[in-house]
This record gives C-alpha cells, sequence and structure tokens, in this order.
C-alpha cells in the first residue's frame, strides 16, 4: 500500500472520532506547550542575563578575593561568601598584582551597606570605595555618566551614583541629582557601642543605567566614593575584591594570570574569572532547564499513556475492520504503519499545536514577568532589575519538541499497533 | 483439461472451545475448478465455514493440505499468505464493509492494498458497482444503503483484484428473499458470463439450486456430492 493512502485511511479512522481524536492531540498539545513555554522563557532568561552579565563582566577582568571564592552575588553588593580564613586583600595589594605579566592594571575595591540620605528620605544600598579613574579603565561601557562627568582626580567629596538612587521609583521622582548633597550613614559595627558613621558628598555624577546585575562590576544600586576616602570613612586598609584587567581575554591569559596571583598571595585568595563566572551561570541553566523540560516531559508521558489507552479501545473496536484488511491481501506490516499513521498524525498536530500555544503562553508570561507583575518595575529586588524577558524559540527546542510529541505517540502506539498487526485474520473477523 | 484452482487432501482442523476439543474438520477431500459453481451445504457445526477459512488462506489446517492453483497453503509465511488472499474474493453474510469508507471507497481497497493508483482503481471501481448495478450509488457509505445494495458492494470489492475465485460465506443470509433473488441471479450470472470460479457455503437452498455443484457437510466431512441438472444441459 502507498505511504498517501496508508496515511489517507489513518485520517479517515481519525476523522470518524473527531471528538476523542481532539482529546487525544490536546494531551499532546499540554505537554509540548509546556516544554515549549517553560524551555524558551528559560531559554530568553538566560539569554537576558547573560548579556547583562557579560556588558557587567568584562570578559577581560578576573576578581580577586579572600578564601572559598565569591558567592552569587547580586547587585553590585553581592555576597561575598568568603570564609574567613585570617588573611585579608589590602588595598596596596594591586601594587602586586600590577606587577604580574599580561595584567594591565588592577582596582581595590571596598563595599560596605549603607543608608543613603538625601533632604529626608533614605534608601538602604551599597557604598563602594574605588579608583575612579581605573575602575572607568575597566569598565568603560557601565561606569559611564548619564548627567554630570566622572572626574578622574576625585575631590574629597565626591559621590557617583548610580540610576537606581537617582531615580528609585521609575518614575522621574528624583531621589537625588548632579549637585545635590548626599549623606552615606554606615554602621560601624566593630566599634563598642556600634557607631554610625556619616559621609556627605556632593553628587557629581548620575551613571547611566545599566539593568540587570553583576559582580563587582559597575549597578545601579550603587553609589561610589573615592578609594582614599573609603579608605578613612570604613576605618580600613583591607578591601573586599580586587579586580584585575588583563591584557587579553585568552584562555591561557586567564590561566596563568590565576595561578601568578594564586602563588603571590600564597594560595590565600581566589581568582575568579568572568568566564567562569558565566560558564557556571550557563550550567546552572542547563540544570535548571533539564529540571523543567523534565517536569514538562512527565505530562507529555501522562498524554503518552492516554494516547496508548485510546489505541487499545480504538484496536478493540475495530477488530473486525483489522479482519477484513487482512482477509483483503493487507500485509501485518501494513496495518502496523496505518495505526502508527495514526499516532504520528495525532503527535504531529499535537506538537504543531503546542509548539504554538507553548510560544503565546511562553510571551504573555515573558511580559507578566517583565512589565509589572510579580517582579514589576517598582519592585526593587536586584534580580529584576529592569530587565527584559524575551522568550526565545530556538531551533534546537522546536525540532526537540515537534520530535518529541512524535516519538512519545508513535512509542506508545507500538504496543496496541502491534497488536493490531498480530491479529488472525479468522479471529478478528470473527471477533463482536 | 481442466486447472484445478483448489484441493484439499484429507483437510483436518482441531481447535479448542474453552476445554473442549472440537473436530471440526475430520478428513475433507475437495477439488474446485476454474468456472466452477459450487455449493457447500450443511447445518451450523458441520464444518462448512471452517473448510471455506481454509479454502480462503484465512487459517491453517491441523493436518492435511490445502493447495491454491497447485501451491500448498501450509507452506507460506504470514506475508505469501496476505498476498495469496489477494487473489481470492471474499464475500460474507454480515457484508463486512468499512462503513466510514463509500461504496466506491470499499471497493477500491483491495485494489489500494496492492498499490495500483488512484485514478486507476476508481475507474475500476466504478466499473464494478455498475457490473453489480449500483452505478448511482458509488458516493454512499454502508449505513445509507440497503442490505441488498451492500452486498453488491461486496460482490464488487470481491471482484476487485480479478480473483481466482469466490468464497462466499451465506451471502443471502442476512437480506429479504426478493433481494437474494437478485443476488443469487447477478452471482450466477458472473459465474456463467465472466466464467468466475465461484464457491459459496449456504444454507439457501434456491443459491445451491443455482449452482453447478453442491457437496453436502456433516460432522466434518463431506457426505454426499451433487450435479445440479441444469450444468448437463
Amino acid at each position: 500500500m502507498k505511504v498517501s493512502d496508508v496515511f489517507s485511511y489513518a485520517f479517515s479512522a481519525i476523522r470518524l472520532r473527531k471528538l476523542r481524536a481532539g482529546l487525544t492531540t490536546l494531551g499532546v498539545v499540554i505537554g509540548i506547550a509546556a516544554i515549549v513555554a517553560l524551555l524558551s522563557i528559560s531559554q530568553g532568561l538566560q539569554d537576558t542575563i547573560t548579556i547583562q552579565l557579560q556588558t557587567g563582566f568584562a570578559t577581560d577582568t578576573l576578581i580577586v578575593s579572600t578564601g572559598g571564592g565569591l558567592g552569587m552575588g547580586l547587585g553590585a553588593g553581592g555576597a561575598m561568601g568568603a570564609a574567613d580564613s585570617g588573611f585579608s586583600l589590602l588595598i596596596n595589594d594591586t601594587q602586586t598584582i600590577d606587577e604580574l605579566e599580561n595584567v594591565s592594571m588592577s582596582v581595590a575595591i571596598i563595599q560596605k551597606a549603607c543608608y543613603v540620605k538625601s533632604d529626608e528620605k533614605s534608601l538602604i544600598r551599597y557604598a563602594v570605595g574605588v579608583d575612579f579613574a581605573k575602575y572607568e579603565n575597566v569598565y568603560s561601557t557601565t561606569f559611564e555618566a548619564e548627567s554630570g562627568e566622572i572626574p578622574l582626580n576625585p575631590e574629597n567629596e565626591t559621590v557617583i551614583i548610580g540610576k537606581r538612587i537617582s531615580d528609585p521609583w521609575r518614575n522621574e521622582t528624583l531621589f537625588c541629582n548632579v549637585n545635590d548633597l548626599v549623606e552615606i550613614i554606615w554602621t560601624n559595627g566593630t566599634a563598642r557601642p556600634p557607631k554610625n558613621e556619616t559621609y556627605a558628598g556632593h553628587v557629581v555624577a548620575v551613571l547611566k543605567e545599566i539593568g540587570g546585575f553583576s559582580l563587582f562590576g559597575p549597578s545601579d544600586f550603587s553609589v561610589y566614593i573615592p578609594i582614599s576616602q573609603a579608605q578613612s570613612f570604613f576605618g580600613t586598609d583591607k578591601c573586599d575584591v580586587i579586580i584585575v584587567k588583563l591584557e587579553n581575554d585568552d584562555k591561557a591569559t586567564i590561566e596563568s594570570v590565576s595561578e601568578a596571583i594564586e602563588e603571590a598571595f600564597g594560595g590565600q585568595v581566589s581568582v575568579t574569572s568572568s568566564t567562569a563566572v558565566l560558564d557556571i551561570i550557563s550550567s546552572v541553566f542547563s540544570t535548571v532547564e533539564i529540571f523543567l523540560a523534565g517536569i514538562a516531559a512527565i505530562s507529555l508521558l501522562v498524554a503518552g499513556i492516554g494516547i496508548m489507552n485510546i489505541m487499545i479501545v480504538s484496536l478493540m473496536e475495530r477488530t473486525r475492520e483489522i479482519g477484513i484488511l487482512k482477509a483483503l491481501g493487507m500485509k501485518s506490516r501494513t496495518v502496523l504503519s496505518i495505526f502508527l499513521s495514526e499516532a504520528v498524525i495525532v503527535g504531529l498536530m499535537g506538537a504543531a499545536i503546542g509548539i504554538a500555544s507553548g510560544w503565546v503562553l511562553a510571551n504573555v508570561v515573558a511580559r507578566v514577568f517583565s512589565g509589572g507583575g510579580f517582579m514589576g518595575a517598582r519592585n526593587q529586588a536586584a534580580v529584576s532589575g529592569g530587565m527584559t524577558i524575551t522568550p526565545v524559540l530556538t531551533p534546537v527546542v522546536f525540532l526537540g519538541a515537534l520530535a518529541f510529541g512524535l516519538v512519545v505517540s508513535v512509542i506508545f502506539a507500538l504496543y496496541p499497533a502491534w497488536r493490531a498487526s498480530k491479529l488472525k485474520p479468522v479471529e478478528a473477523l470473527r471477533y463482536e | 483439461m481442466r486447472t484445478r484452482v483448489v484441493e484439499t487432501t484429507n483437510l483436518k482442523k482441531t481447535y479448542m472451545l474453552g476445554k473442549v476439543q472440537v473436530d471440526a474438520l475430520r478428513g475433507v477431500d475437495l477439488t474446485v475448478e476454474k468456472g466452477d459453481f459450487l455449493a457447500i451445504l450443511g447445518p451450523s457445526g458441520s464444518g462448512k465455514s471452517t473448510l471455506l477459512n481454509m479454502i480462503g488462506a484465512l487459517d491453517k489446517p491441523t493436518e492435511g493440505k490445502v493447495f491454491i492453483e497447485g501451491v500448498d497453503v501450509s507452506k507460506l509465511n504470514d506475508n505469501a499468505l496476505a498476498d495469496l488472499r489477494r487473489e481470492i474474493g471474499f464475500v460474507f453474510q454480515f457484508f463486512n464493509l468499512i462503513p466510514r469508507l463509500t461504496a466506491r471507497g470499499n471497493v477500491e481497497l483491495p485494489m489500494a492494498i496492492p498499490g495500483l493508483g488512484k485514478t486507476e482503481r476508481r475507474k475500476r471501481a466504478e466499473e464494478l458497482l455498475e457490473t453489480v448495478g449500483l452505478k448511482e450509488r458509488v458516493n454512499h457509505k454502508p449505513a445509507e444503503l440497503s442490505g441488498g445494495e451492500r452486498q453488491r458492494v461486496a460482490i464488487a470489492r470481491a471482484l476487485a483484484n480479478n480473483p481466482k475465485f469466490l468464497l462466499m460465506d451465506e451471502p443471502t443470509g442476512n437480506i429479504d428473499s426478493k433481494t437474494a433473488n437478485e443476488i443469487i441471479e447477478l452471482v450466477r450470472r458472473l459465474n456463467e458470463e465472466k466464467g468466475v470460479t465461484i464457491i459459496v457455503v449456504t444454507h439457501d437452498q434456491q443459491i445451491a439450486l443455482q449452482t453447478k455443484r453442491a457437496v453436502q457437510m456433516l460432522d466434518g466431512l463431506i457426505f454426499e456430492e451433487k450435479v445440479n441438472q441444469h450444468e448437463s444441459k
């Protein structure tokens, strides 16, 4: 029998029981839609985060911290996560690092949580002490002024603020602006009794909006003061991390400099490359994607069992028909292919509708997620950070979903189809 | 010498009905030649339908042989049996049409199985339906046809692949007597005018009288064979 005739015959059988076929297909639609929606949102989220991290990270940088490495920070003030080994990085350690081969420059960063006060209002933010000139050099695309100017030789009371300090509510109601006087209040917990230290300075620049988050890169949520001021304000020579700018971002350079830095500090420091962090994030997302796809796949498996169930019922109803077909000279493999074709049609229709529905669902969810829903614009949680998620339907997800829908349908139809093909004509004709 | 289309030798069939062993056929020897019109008669349980299934390659014998045009059916595998069945035309008591297909679709089906082109099989299906007097009913589904019309469709379908012979199992068993007469007449004409070899299992003495030959079965054996008079005319 020609393939077209097999499909035509299979289609006529499906058409006869429209409601049943529709419900069977619906199972596949739901499974595929769930897979497509979850994966395309997750892919979109990953792309958004990766782009934002790449912007904030600069791939030719290393982050030197003490102890066991970096926790995954959100906002400029990420969790440090370093175990306290008694060793501390000093601001002057940049000199040691600067002397290493392939190192272009290094920037020490002191970072503390603080209150930022302007008039009667206050915000909880991070105060970051850096060398403005060097920091701008490392993060030339993000440490950039939207208004005012970043001073290369800052005066003592200079302050640079991130966009979400100037306009924290995203509604043009400014908390402070260039030339305003702001107070940074930090609680010195080591003093007895704990004491609030206040640093008052004039805003000389507001950074342009960066969005997203980064590790020790410029952030919309930080207030920047000169490193020398931070030293006296926080009463310390210690820094939290040192950002190292390399001559290039070759893997070999990253590895050799990382080793050299670790050696220079007797193994007391951890060196994290931006690319390594991106790799970790990518790996985390892969795991999350597999997890999400797994959950969605379960619904598809349920759909598969539905297909099997329906086909077994259909087989019983059509036993006599199979007997007739065999009496007319149809071979077992043709009977098998007719039943499998029915599964192929259901699987393909289900997958096609499922992909379309999943894509629509992903866009709706992404819009809610990005545009004022539970992680809305007014929510100042660092993770939202003005992030817009655009669902991404990659060819792999598209073809994978199509193939998966098809394969699940066919696999679950194999047993009933095989049983149909093995029916003996004389017994099938006698079936009532 | 006339060609032997069907030959059975010492044909036996035993099957289990629950825990009871049933000897449906107990050694049947039968020969059918080309152009023959044979009636197999007998009461229920005499083994006539079982014999029909063996001759139609729908079932395999427990013992003995069935030859179709000299080919030993018991030596054929499933695929070869399917190929053989394509060359046999079946007509069943309950029509056994595919309900969702039209009359034409049902007649086309056996031609689609070996892969005949759509145009060709459509043309032949219409010709066959015209032969059985259903030219105007080609697009009707079985549910829209009377019992007699359905049986005509079944006969047209049986003729679709130019079979070596027609096997008819109680072809008038499910239709009224007037329509049954029309069907008998149609079958007789097919045999006389087109030379189609026909084996018919029936209770219907009317059909038996129209055939060239009749065998009577009882308890899985042929006990009487009769040549009808009109053939000797």
